[in-house]
Order: structure tokens, then sequence, then C-alpha cells
């Protein structure tokens, strides 16, 4: 451990004891790294603990074993610097659009922040500026989440947390999402932490990839898709098209299918 | 469209254009929604059933008009009160023995609803006492509250109190159990520390929750208050309706019921105006 910057996980557990049955071990020994201004996707079959892991480093959940830090300090408990999308909608009904985008801002006290106009350069930024004075319930979706994605981003955390942001979305809208996920996060050089369990999700959104193996989750692979350097940065069907990306998409299916096997064994 | 059905039909010929069939609509079915208009028609055409089978109950001769006056001699009753015998003056007590004794029950029960509702702790500690207590029949510490605090207004707001406040709190702290945990983790990851997270999304989230509880809890109110009154009192609705009894004045006690009808009809249009202009975020949103 050299420099002390961007997200460090080291050997990270989780074992859940409850009262009186055999513990299970949702995590185990997850060690990874991810540097400042990187995308990284946590991925995995259902059940490998990737949820759990993005929580431990939200704070929201305490590992049992290993330790984790961000920028050099110690993981203790939530805080502004990993902000946090949920997949379910979390902007506050009873707040305006631009309301739900300032209240990080007003609950840290961020005022200069505020005088600046983060928020309605956020707003803008996930293009619901014509919607800012409406109340979540008359949005769609999509624009909720852009909501919380807004909300969050304005708040200027050092690491953007997100549990599978885009599953209850449609797959054309999901798409937009990412494409408006990725064109903001390129321009504001956010560090990026996201939950997928979608294959052409996290090779698209990727810097790197982390594949974890369960029950229990463990870190099985990590994949850098370096081809993207190639391809026109967003350029989706260029992406798709690029042998690189079909080798690494088949190379993933494999280790979900035998993931797939493997659950299927008793213990 | 149905006068040309029926014509085809009585004409014995096949109608000239088929018709799209219509969906089948039924007076009653689930989810149907209603306008304004036609709930204030059924709304009245309730009331005005209750009150044709009231005057022809009062005037089939079952009993004496005497002891089941019909609504037309509780209505001459009630202006009768109000104008000859300053029945405002005990409405207005009455109100005023509500409201004091309501707020001070908000005033302890929200505090105690919202932390046990918030935090599991506070919930274990003051659910099984609460929860006990609810159960004692708050006429039973009439006696008790007599002894104690005379047969003065205290003494009422008392039982009013004891009456609504147990419930109260177990009920605002069921509303306030319902905040989406991922709004509060959502909040925490935002730099909402314990307070924060309290007041902006635990309480926030709960208000109109908190408010439908309080519009329920206020109903049970009228009910005690009229024990408390009829107990040992000199003015009140409740009072005035036991003065009314010792001299068989059935149509004032009659009028004394409807007052008590009416008002909590006012206190729930009330809530609701209130509701509807707080909460705008709350409107349609079900609808979607």
């Amino acid at each position: 451990m050299h420099t002390a910057s961007g997200l460090i996980i080291e050997g990270a557990g989780k074992t859940f004891r409850a009262g009186g049955r055999d513990p299970r071990v949702a995590l185990e020994g997850v060690s990874l790294q991810l540097p400042p201004g990187q995308v990284g996707v946590l991925l995995g079959p259902s059940g490998c603990g990737k949820s759990t892991l993005l929580r431990m480093v939200a704070g929201l959940e305490e590992p049992t074993a290993g330790a984790l830090s961000l920028n050099g300090r110690p993981v203790t408990g939530p805080g502004r610097d990993r902000g946090m999308v949920f997949q379910s909608y979390t902007s506050f009904p009873w707040l305006t659009v631009r309301q739900n985008v300032a209240y990080g801002l007003k609950i840290t006290g961020d005022h200069s922040s505020l005088r600046e106009g983060a928020v309605e350069h956020f707003i803008q930024a996930v293009r619901l500026q014509d919607v800012a004075d409406a109340y979540p319930h008359e949005l769609s979706g999509g624009m909720r989440q852009r909501v919380a994605i807004a909300r969050t981003l304005a708040n200027h955390p050092e690491l953007l947390l997100m549990d599978e942001p885009f599953g209850a979305l449609d797959p054309e809208t999901r798409w937009q999402m990412q494409e408006l996920l990725l064109g903001i996060v390129r321009k504001e050089r956010t560090t990026v932490l996201l939950v997928s369990h979608d294959i052409e999700e996290a090779l698209y959104l990727g810097d790197v990839v982390f594949f974890l193996s369960s029950h229990p989750g463990r870190l099985r692979e990590v994949i850098r898709p370096d081809f993207k350097k190639d391809v026109p940065a967003g350029d989706r069907e260029a992406l798709l098209d690029h042998p690189e990306y079909r080798r690494l998409d088949m190379h993933i299916r494999r280790l979900m299918s035998e993931e797939g096997s493997t659950q299927g064994q008793p213990a | 469209m149905t006068v040309s059905l029926r014509d085809s039909i009585t004409n014995g010929e096949a109608p000239a254009r088929p018709q799209a069939p219509a969906l089948k609509r039924r007076w009653l079915d689930f989810g149907q929604q209603l306008d304004w208009r036609r709930r204030l028609l059924l709304g009245l055409t309730g009331w005005l059933l209750f009150v044709f089978g009231w005057y022809l109950a009062a005037h089939a001769g079952l009993a004496s008009e005497r002891l089941f006056p019909g609504p037309v001699a509780v209505m001459n009753a009630l202006v009768d009160l109000f104008m000859e015998q300053g029945f405002l003056g005990d409405v207005v007590s009455s109100i005023r023995r509500i409201l004091i004794s309501f707020s001070l029950a908000v005033a302890i029960a929200l505090p105690l609803g919202l932390l046990m509702g918030a935090f599991a702790r506070i919930d274990g500690l003051l659910n099984p006492l609460l929860g006990a207590f609810r159960y004692l029949p708050a006429p039973a510490f009439i006696p008790l509250l007599l002894m104690w605090l005379g047969t003065g207004d205290s003494q009422k707001i008392a039982l009013l109190l004891i009456g609504v406040v147990f419930f109260l709190a177990i009920m605002l702290a069921d509303v306030t159990r319902q905040v989406p945990a991922s709004f509060i983790e959502t909040a925490k990851t935002l730099g909402g520390g314990r307070r924060v997270v309290l007041w902006t999304v635990v309480f926030r989230h709960s208000l109109p929750g908190y408010m439908d509880t309080c519009r329920q809890m206020l109903a049970v109110s009228w009910t005690y208050l009229v024990i408390a009154e009829i107990v040992a009192a000199t003015d009140g609705i409740g009072a005035m309706m036991m003065r009314a009894k010792r001299f068989v004045h059935v149509d004032d006690i009659m009028a004394g019921i409807v007052t008590i009808g009416l008002l909590g009809l006012a206190f729930d249009a009330l809530f609701r105006l209130v509701y509807r202009w707080r909460f705008p975020y709350l409107r349609g949103a079900h609808q979607r």
C-alpha cells in the first residue's frame, strides 16, 4: 500500500449470525482497489454479496472482517463523501425536483455550493430543467432515478455508489440512463462503484469489472475492458461489435454459468 | 345509440350498422373513481334516506312523540336551544375541552410516537408500558380523577387525555415505522446525522400519516367528552343533555347528539382541508 488514494478494500468479509442457526458467510476475503476517477462495477450472480459489499463501502453495513478506506480515511459509517443511489426510487415525495437535488447541500450546510449553482448545474446535467418544480410522483421511473443521481452528485461525493440503479427501468430507458451517467461521470471525473448483474451494463460502464463468485461471495476475477480505448467514447454499437467485447462477454457468461451450476449442488 | 338499437329490435330487424360492444357497466364495481359531484349526491342521498327513515319511524306511532321525536321536532329544539337557552356557551365549553385535551395528547404522544417508531430501543422500553395502559378503560379513572382534581375542567381534560394519549402514541409510532429504510439510508449517505435524518426524513415522511391518525383519534375524544360531561358538569353539550333528561326533553337530548355529529363532521372537514393544502404532493399520487 503505497499511495492511499481511491477506494481500498482489504480482506473484507461478512458473516451473518442469525440467532441459533448456522452462521451464513455472505462475503469472504474480498480485496480490491479502485483508483480515483474510475468506474468500477461489481458483477456477479445473485447471492454473491455484491450489494452487501457496496453497503459496506457506504458504511451502512459493518464488515465482520477486513478493512475499507477511501482516500486514506477508514470507513467507519455513512458519510457525505460516499453518496449512494439505490435501485428503489428514493427521491423524497414531499420535495420538488429542485428541492430534492438541493437536499444534501442544505442538510450539510454547504452554502457555497448552493450559491455557486450546483443544484441548477446538476439538474441540467440530468436534463430535468423542464420539470424542476414538479413533485416526484409526476415523473417517470427514469426521471426519478435521474433526480437521485443529480441529488447525489450535487453533494460532491468522492465516490458515487450505485446499487443496480437502472434495474427497475425498461431496456430503452436503461440504455439512455447508462449513456447519461457515463457522460456526466467522464465530465465530472467522478469515481463510481456500481453493482450490476447485467454483463452489457458492466462492460459498457466499467473501467474495471470485479466479478464475484457466490456462496460465499469471493472476488473471482478482475476484468479490465481496456479495448474500449479504441472505441469512440459512448458508441454502444461499435462497442458491442468489437471482437474483444464479444470475447469478454462470452468469458463472463461462462463464469456466470459455472456459478449457476455450483449453486445447484448441495453444499 | 340505444334508441336506434331498441327501434330495430321492435321492428324485428337487425341493426343497420354493427355496434362496437360496450363494456358491461355495473353500478357497483371495484376500483371506481367518483367525481366530487357524484360523491356529494351520494352523500346527500344517504342523509336524506336516514332522515326520512327517522321521520317514518317517529310518526309510525310505535312510541310517543315525547319519547321519540321526529327530525322536525329535534330541529326546532336545536334552534330553540341556541336562540333561547344559551346553548352556544355549552358548545364552546365542549369544544374548548376537546381542543385543550387533544393538544395536550398530541404534545405528549407525538414525541413518544416519533422516537418509538424511529428507535427500536425506545420502542422496546415504552411499547409494553403504553400498550398495557391502552387497555385500561379511561372511565375507570373517573373516581380517582374526581378525588384528585375535583369536578372542574381539569378533571374532564385529564379524562379526555387518558382516553386518547396511549392509543395516539402507539398509532403514531406505527405511522413512523412506515418510513422506507432506503429513504433513511439515502439521507445518511448524503451526510445527514441522526438529528437531521429524524426531522427531515422520518418526521417529514410521517407528517401526513400523523394528520390522518389525529383526525381519527379526535373522534374518540368526542366520545370521552360526553362521558366526562355526563358525570359531573354544569356546562357543555353532555351536561345539557343530562339536564334535559331530568325533564324528559328527549328532543333536546337528540339535538345534543345532532350537534356533536355536526361538530365532528366540521372538524373532519377541517382536517381534510388542511391535509389537501399542506400535502399537495399526495394529490393524485395514488391514481398513477
